[in-house]
């Protein structure tokens, strides 16, 4: 049960935010009591919405002060729960500083405050030729500092990198309000340690970033996108193998299966894609034109030579978009077919994709779920879908034995039980698969250095809730 | 005071590596980790150490090309990992200097990248995985083998370059790549470095981004200075590519002859003099850092010009210039550090810290590693 916050404790945020950025009616705070991953519900004591460094630090020396949990808050699109409030805790989002602070194009940096849009600084970027290259499928709403707390990825990340490969410099507020400048991209964090890096996917639990140095990149001349129809999963998995093997280095390579294309396809956002294909691959290159060419034609002769039904080819951005298309739908398409979605997101080496399939559509089998494959099959990251109604106590059940069984069936596969969402509350059980007690232990100490309390997210990421009191 | 060693150990398994930690620490025994042999720097203080070697820790733990990526134990060097990494097309796109010398335990510990970083991403990028021994014999495996992994807290990221002072490095996970099919190597000179500060600039700005780009006082093959950029991808690719950034700066490149002698003189030059000092700062900083650094006379200047990060080696050093070098470089919001250490231990002079609050942290982590400070001869650079 949310206890409402002491007068007082209201009256100190008013006085350092305004009263307008201090949200305490019960029907106002609905909006905050999930993130993206909707199954789980508190409702937070209170939203703070500061709009400076200044204003993040004295909130936070306030909250620490009167022993009051911080949950850190970006655009809530994270699919994990990391910013899920805590009864005991108050929200502290960043959406009022959206500021993209400087463009810096002669050294190729950005300086942005957290709230800013990812995919808003691309544009902002786009005239001086330039661009930010992780792309997270949220990237129309999520925001720069919720990337760099989860350490997001994104389909291009196959070629460029996720978040942590761009951030230079952070400015974050530590525990008990202090201000910290952590790196910067003319320094050499070689001389101590890269603080930047064990910043960056720390998913809230050492502090927040108020300002966030990046690092761009020269938009790539041009781009050719393929998709290719697959009557089987196995044969799209064998198609990537080869492309992959084949030395070539494509910006993405993503997969939908059956059951998405079905969803997709009965959908607002139908693509075009054959309702009866087995799978869906796109491929795409991006860099110098010169090259564009003989890089599709190889993925193509691959696609054949793994038996694709056809291929598809777009040479303009609205034909790169129609193909796109299902793929980027394709969480939204699938509200269509069930109320509710668990989005797993396990990596596995990328050899082991196709028995790990073949596995998880048993396993959906056996438990009777609905299971809709939508993955970065480049990077061996697996998105399996299960489709299901909260309401149903049963189905719930099954869903929660089937998703152990999926992660623990990516673990012995080699891989872990999260690439790119985040640990969060969701997988924060499944944390003793890949980590034992004394690394468990090395993380909660870590976390300690920068919030020796442990009020800034507590209970995300480490499993035992008792450690964490 | 600089110490010598006791002696060295040379444990041959992750246990072992544990078993020394705990008795170190029981004994207040310091221990200094090193892989291929060389000291980077003199170990000061009075206290007993031993050194750890890891070339024992040798060989090749897994290697499945088409996953790209591969687990070798610390010893192993890296002139093995690129052989077998070749049988397969494949290769670990990092150019530290005397880089086939190396261990990757050591080449992860010192986190050191080389110019290539800029098509390729820092040596911390790839690294996927690590096992590790604190210093209070703790064994720990951090990350994994798969590309993304996000599960915990990030500590692969300070372990790459922190060079022993948290843990002893037992094994590393790397992502590989396939290699390019054309290495093209351009080549502009010009009488004075300064004199290419413009074309490096102009490099850095264009719409094609090369895989490396440095600026070099000589390159060992050629006597002048010059801008070496490199290329990768194919014939048709890289030979857009040139003429796109020959469009750019309004230049024509000349194609270096042998572009493997080449790219190891400009990759080694001045590793090993007598110092070595390497500075940070931006790229818009290039010609106010020359400037800086020109002052110490050295003997050789190399910049990696996309991060402007310069190595400069020098026959001995005076420590006032080098302070003068470090406040003007840090006034243009860089850094200055040593990266050799004078073979006789004379003193080289101040250089850039991490901030106090930085510093607070970095203590706490050291801690927490390593509680007892074993690992205390690994920082006594700083």
């Amino acid at each position: 049960m949310t206890r409402p916050l002491a007068p007082d404790v209201v009256r100190g945020l008013t006085e350092i935010v305004g009263a307008a950025n201090v949200i305490t009616d019960p029907d106002r705070l609905l909006v905050y009591e999930s993130d993206g991953l909707s199954a789980y519900r508190v409702s937070p004591r209170a939203v703070v919405l500061p709009g400076t460094s200044d204003e993040v630090a004295a909130v936070v020396t306030l909250l620490h002060l009167e022993g009051i949990e911080i949950v850190p808050r970006g655009a809530g699109t994270g699919l994990s729960g990391g910013a899920l409030p805590t009864p005991d805790g108050v929200v502290v989002g960043t959406a009022r500083m959206n500021r993209i602070i400087e463009i810096d194009p002669e050294n190729r940096l950005a300086r942005v405050q957290p709230g800013v849009i990812n995919a808003r600084l691309t544009e902002a970027t786009q005239p001086y030729g330039l661009f930010y290259a992780p792309d997270p499928s949220s990237q129309s709403t999520c925001t720069l500092g919720g990337n760099v707390a989860e350490n997001s990825g994104g389909p291009h990340c196959l070629k460029y990198g996720v978040t942590s490969r761009y951030v230079t410099g952070l400015t974050v507020v530590l525990a008990g309000g202090r201000i910290v400048k952590l790196g910067g991209a003319g320094r050499d964090s070689a001389g101590g340690l890269d603080l930047v890096g064990l910043f960056v996917g720390s998913e809230g639990c050492f502090g927040i970033a108020t300002e966030i140095e990046v690092r761009l990149l020269p938009i790539a001349e041009g781009v050719r996108t393929l998709l290719g129809i697959f009557e089987t999963m196995e044969a799209a998995g064998h198609a990537v193998t080869e492309i992959m093997g084949s030395g070539l280095l494509p910006a993405a390579v993503e997969i939908i299966d059956r059951a998405t294309i079905e969803a997709v396809e009965a959908s607002i956002f139908a693509a075009g894609y054959p309702t009866d294909a087995g799978a869906a691959l796109v491929v795409e290159f991006d860099g110098t034109e010169a090259g564009l060419d003989l890089g599709a034609d190889r993925a193509e002769k691959c696609c054949f030579e793994a038996g694709a039904r056809e291929v598809r080819r777009a040479t303009s951005e609205a034909e790169r978009a129609a193909l796109w298309k299902g793929r980027k739908k394709a969480f939204g398409a699938m509200g269509r077919i069930a109320p509710d979605l668990l989005v797993q997101d396990a990596t596995v080496p990328r050899t082991k994709l196709p028995e790990v399939l073949a596995r998880i559509a048993e396993i959906g089998e056996r438990y009777d779920l609905k299971i809709a494959n939508v993955f970065h099959a480049g990077d061996g990251n697996l998105h399996p879908n299960i489709l299901f109604d909260r309401k149903n106590a049963e189905e719930l059940d099954r869903v929660e034995r089937a998703s152990t069984e999926i992660m623990h069936l990516c673990v012995d596969a080699g891989g872990t039980i999260t690439g790119e969402h985040g640990v969060g509350i969701d997988k924060r059980g499944y944390m003793s698969l890949v980590h034992n007690e004394t690394e468990l232990e090395m993380l909660r100490s870590v976390r300690a250095v920068f919030d020796p309390d442990r009020l800034f997210n507590r209970g995300k990421v480490l499993p035992d809730p008792l450690a964490e009191t | 005071m600089t110490a010598t060693p006791e002696s060295v150990v040379h444990p041959s398994s992750d246990a072992e590596v544990a078993e020394i930690m705990i008795d170190a620490s029981r004994e207040g025994v310091g221990i200094f980790p090193l892989s291929s042999g060389h000291r980077a720097h003199p170990v000061r203080g009075e206290r007993p150490y031993l050194e750890l070697s890891t070339t024992r820790l040798d060989g090749i733990v897994e290697y499945e090309p088409a996953d790209l990526t591969l687990t070798a134990r610390a010893g192993t060097s890296l002139a093995t990992i690129d052989e077998a990494l070749r049988a397969h097309g494949q290769w670990a796109p990092f150019d530290p200097p005397n880089v086939g010398e190396r261990s990757i335990g050591g080449l992860a510990a010192v986190g050191d990248s080389g110019p290539l970083w800029m098509g390729y991403g820092e040596l911390r990028n790839h690294v996927l995985g690590m096992t590790v021994v604190t210093g209070d014999g703790r064994m720990l495996s951090l990350g994994g083998r798969v590309v993304k992994n996000v599960a915990g807290y990030d500590l692969l990221k300070p372990m790459v370059g922190s060079r022993g002072s948290l843990a002893v490095v037992t094994s590393v996970c790397l992502r590989v790549y396939p290699e390019p099919s054309v290495d093209r190597v351009l080549l502009l000179r010009r009488d004075r470095l300064s004199d290419l500060v413009a074309a490096a600039h102009s490099v850095g700005t264009a719409p094609v981004m090369p895989v490396s780009s440095v600026l070099v006082d000589r390159t060992g093959v050629n006597e002048s200075p010059a801008l070496v950029i490199r290329l990768h991808g194919v014939e048709e690719t890289v030979g857009a590519d040139q003429a796109s950034l020959e469009g750019h700066l309004g230049i024509v490149f000349e194609q270096a002859p042998s572009a493997t002698a080449l790219c190891t003189a400009v990759r080694d030059r001045g590793a090993t003099s007598n110092v070595v000092l390497v500075a940070s700062a931006l790229p818009s900083a290039l010609s106010e850092v020359i400037r800086a650094l020109e002052r110490l006379e050295p003997e050789t200047i190399v910049a990696d010009t996309y991060a402007a990060r310069f190595r400069v080696g020098l026959s001995q050093a005076d420590p006032e210039a080098v302070g003068n070098a470090r406040a003007s470089i840090e006034r243009l919001g860089g850094t200055l550090r040593v990266a050799r250490f004078p073979a006789d231990g004379a003193e080289v002079g101040p250089t850039s810290e991490p901030s106090p609050a930085e510093k607070d942290l970095i203590i706490g982590i050291e801690k927490t590693l390593d509680p007892m400070g074993v690992l205390w001869p690994a920082r006594s650079r700083r």
